[in-house]
């Protein structure tokens, strides 16, 4: 029994999460597909749910739908892009673009068709072993981490600031 | 579900996230399909700790996550470097390196 509805669980977000990123690059207003990205980020966290992975499910929607996706409309709402809508949205050779991404998926599929994998699965675990593990054997890169955040924070704010030469690069 | 289910979702969703970025031509909706690919292999990572019955892919999760932040706020910053200095929004008419 509860084999058979995590098979319908799992079918159910193959599918949502498959319509949904298609729907992020399909649709033609930019907004809408940030939409699209907020209910997959979410899927995704649901996911994770299912994988034993309480703690990611937190980060997940936090980091993300809190973070990312509020910048990602942020930078649309600076940028006031009105004249998407009668632009054309794909490159001029698009057709080759889904089929270099079509035969990807075709070599990933024969890596992935057969795995196999040990009986015993994660039990639930809490978040006490993860923090164990990210401060003692993960010390270094966690602290890496930081000062990578540190970079792209100071970066971001130097790239994006009004430059003296907008008028002369036109 | 098998191991393989989960890898063949986040194959799924790292080819579609491919075939965005490779066909879209506006610079921000290209920035959304690395996310959806950045989350495909978050759900690659977490089924193979779930599999293994092992927390360090979970670790590896919250690095990826991190600098996935930190690449959004990068690239973006990017983004809005080259709309406001040139006022171009879309990739393939971006044709000088100068500057």
């Amino acid at each position: 029994m509860n084999q058979i509805i995590e098979q319908i669980f799992y079918i159910y977000f193959f599918i949502s999460l498959s319509i949904l990123s298609i729907g992020v690059i399909v649709s033609k207003n930019i907004i809408h597909s940030a939409f699209f990205l907020l209910i997959f980020l979410l899927h995704v966290a649901a996911v994770f749910l299912f994988l034993n992975a309480e703690f990611l499910m937190i980060i997940q929607i936090i980091v993300y739908v809190g973070g990312v996706l509020a910048l990602f409309i942020f930078a649309i709402m600076v940028m006031n892009i009105k004249e998407e809508l009668r632009h054309k949205r794909f490159v001029r050779f698009s057709i080759s673009g889904l089929i270099a991404g079509l035969l990807f998926l075709g070599i990933l599929y024969t890596f992935v068709k057969d795995v196999r994998s040990s009986e015993n699965v994660l039990s639930t675990s809490d978040v006490t072993l993860l923090g164990k593990l990210l401060y003692s054997y993960y010390l270094l890169p966690f602290e890496i981490l930081s000062l990578v955040l540190l970079v792209a924070l100071v970066g971001g704010i130097i790239i994006a600031r009004k430059t003296p030469f907008d008028k002369e690069f036109k | 579900m098998s191991l393989s289910g989960y890898l063949l979702l986040s194959a799924t969703l790292f080819s579609i996230g491919l075939i965005g970025f490779l066909i879209r031509r506006d610079l921000i909706v290209m920035l959304m399909c690395l996310e959806i690919m950045f989350n495909a292999v978050n759900i690659a990572f977490a089924s193979f700790s779930y599999y293994n019955a092992n927390l360090i892919g979970q670790i590896f999760v919250l690095f990826s996550i991190a600098v996935a932040a930190s690449e959004a706020v990068i690239g973006l910053a990017i983004v809005l470097a080259v709309v406001r200095n040139t006022g171009i929004n879309h990739s393939d008419d971006i044709a000088n390196l100068r500057g």
